[in-house]
């Protein structure tokens, strides 16, 4: 579904270029849940601006749908940092912005959205304004925001980074729960192992200085799971100590 | 969703006595001013025609009631005029002047040689260009005006919030939709920033104009009564000028708070 070949990022400044991303390449199937890990500086965020066309890569090709990327698109969904909710706009209206760019007809969108809303447990918060809700609900009317449009593919900038820690874990319960019922295609960029454990199929590593990918690491472990005690969490250690090895130490690099 | 969420998205109330505390220290600062006011007139027994006392003064509201009234009204009247046209004038321009950088660079200082022209001096040259009746009044509340609104609005329009300029761009809004969807509504807290300082103004644009070829207006009322050294009601008129500023601001303020719940929280 995603296809990134061989992509290179340079940004040019003032105080000389630098090297963001370093010949990175990555299939992702239709589908598939692949989160990229890495530590800060290694062009993890650079990439996925790059799939969402919101930059355009220095060399390579990006495909979505086998057909290359030169510009944000209607089937490439994005979620942000920042929930960037419109604070004028009621959540349900927040919701419905992209339906309303893209001119779809409104009944069915406004239908579409209370489904949406009432699947992150946001009903009865329809009318509410952004500043009236918590930062975790407000990410969830994000979250509700990118999915409308029914993209093929969702673009997750680390979503839940901003939250504290237990709202977080609520979060990641729930994109998980979500998961399950429609799978659909998802590119998750996060700093947090746990989330990249707990969410994805496979977790690529990408190494700092111009960001390149080191490893990648399936997670082959039956859903829904868990942090918590239950079957596979000698698994999920496992898998989870040894991502933290590979964030951890610094990976010979050749210049 | 989690008890402390809900919790969290309740609209607070606040409770009638907070309310009334709230309103306690405006209310006391007042009274105390004009009782020292009151006690410096009778303990030094100053004359009334250089300082009439709160009771002389409030005397002279009552006899001079209608008189006060009527040109309350159309100070009143040239006020909103004034600033009504400031709006319809400077929204546009502040418009155009963000639209492009060549015309912000063409038009900005023009507008800034503008305001530095003193309105008091402009004052007697409207006189002579427009007469006496209340058009140059409200051309004169309008140039006070005029500034703060196209500054204001258009520092708002072209400082829209970054992610949202980048949503926009995630969901490839053309020009006209990032104006109207995220831009316009994203500028109109700066724009009652500068409405509000903008009122505050155009009361004393309007006197300011008054004083010179009027017949009628409170700026006006001033300048007669003090001619003939009726000073209570020349505070009486002063007074009256006060409280149509406060009122007008906190009117706009309630507008605001009413169309843009949101201002100053994101």
């Amino acid at each position: 579904m995603i296809g990134i070949r061989n992509v290179s990022q340079i940004f040019r400044t003032r105080a000389g270029d630098v090297e963001a991303l370093r010949d990175v390449s990555l299939e992702v199937a239709d589908g598939e849940f692949v989160a990229i890990v890495g530590r800060s500086g290694c062009g993890k965020s650079t990439l996925l601006r790059l799939v969402a066309g919101l930059q355009s890569a220095t060399s390579g090709e990006i495909t979505v749908a086998g057909t290359p990327i030169n510009g944000p698109r209607r089937d490439v969904g994005f979620m942000f940092q920042r929930p960037a909710l419109l604070p004028w706009r009621s959540v349900v209206d927040n919701v419905l912005l992209p339906t309303q760019v893209f001119k779809l007809d409104q009944r069915d969108a406004r239908t579409r959205a209370h489904e949406l809303l009432d699947l992150v447990g946001l009903t009865g918060f329809e009318k509410r304004l952004p500043h009236e809700l918590s930062g975790g609900m407000q990410q969830r009317v994000s979250l509700c925001r990118a999915l409308i449009q029914q993209p093929r593919v969702l673009l997750m900038d680390e979503p839940f980074s901003a939250l504290d820690a237990l709202t977080r874990a609520d979060l990641t319960v729930e994109l998980q729960r979500l998961q399950m019922k429609h799978a659909s295609t998802v590119l998750f960029v996060t700093h947090s192992v746990d989330e990249a454990v707990l969410l994805a199929d496979r977790v690529v590593v990408l190494s700092p200085r111009p960001g390149r990918l080191r490893e990648i690491v399936e997670i082959g472990i039956a859903r829904p799971r868990s942090l918590g005690h239950d079957g596979h969490s000698a698994e999920l250690g496992e898998l989870r100590a040894r991502l933290h090895d590979l964030l951890m130490t610094p990976e010979e690099v050749a210049r | 969703m989690t008890v402390t969420e809900a919790r969290h998205a309740r609209r607070d109330k606040p409770r009638a006595d907070v309310r009334w505390a709230q309103h306690l220290p405006p209310v006391l600062g007042v009274v105390a001013a004009v009782a020292l006011w009151w006690a410096i007139t009778v303990v030094f027994e100053v004359e009334s025609f250089i300082l009439p006392s709160p009771v002389q003064v409030g005397q002279a509201m009552v006899e001079q009631s209608d008189y006060l009234w009527d040109n309350t009204l159309v100070t009143l009247a040239e006020t909103l005029l004034g600033f009504g046209l400031a709006i319809a004038v400077g929204v546009p321009l502040a418009l155009i002047v963000t639209a492009s950088r060549m015309l912000e660079r063409t038009v900005y200082p023009l507008l800034l040689m503008l305001n530095a022209v003193p309105k008091v001096a402009v004052a007697p040259l409207l006189v002579v260009w427009m007469g006496f009746g209340q058009f140059p009044k409200v051309f004169l509340v309008f140039l006070v005006c005029f500034f703060p609104i196209v500054i204001s609005t258009a520092a708002g329009l072209s400082s829209t919030p970054a992610d949202l300029v980048e949503l926009g761009r995630s969901l490839k809004t053309n020009w006209w939709q990032t104006f109207r969807m995220i831009r316009m509504p994203a500028a109109v807290p700066q724009l009652f920033v500068g409405l509000k300082l903008a009122i505050t103004l155009a009361v004393i644009g309007a006197v300011i104009a008054e004083f010179v070829g009027a017949t009628e207006g409170l700026g006006y009322a001033i300048v007669a009564s003090g001619a003939s050294a009726d000073t209570a009601l020349a505070f009486a008129a002063m007074i009256l000028l006060g409280v149509l500023s406060v009122v007008l601001f906190y009117l706009l303020a309630a507008i605001e708070r009413f169309f843009v719940p949101w201002a100053g929280r994101s």
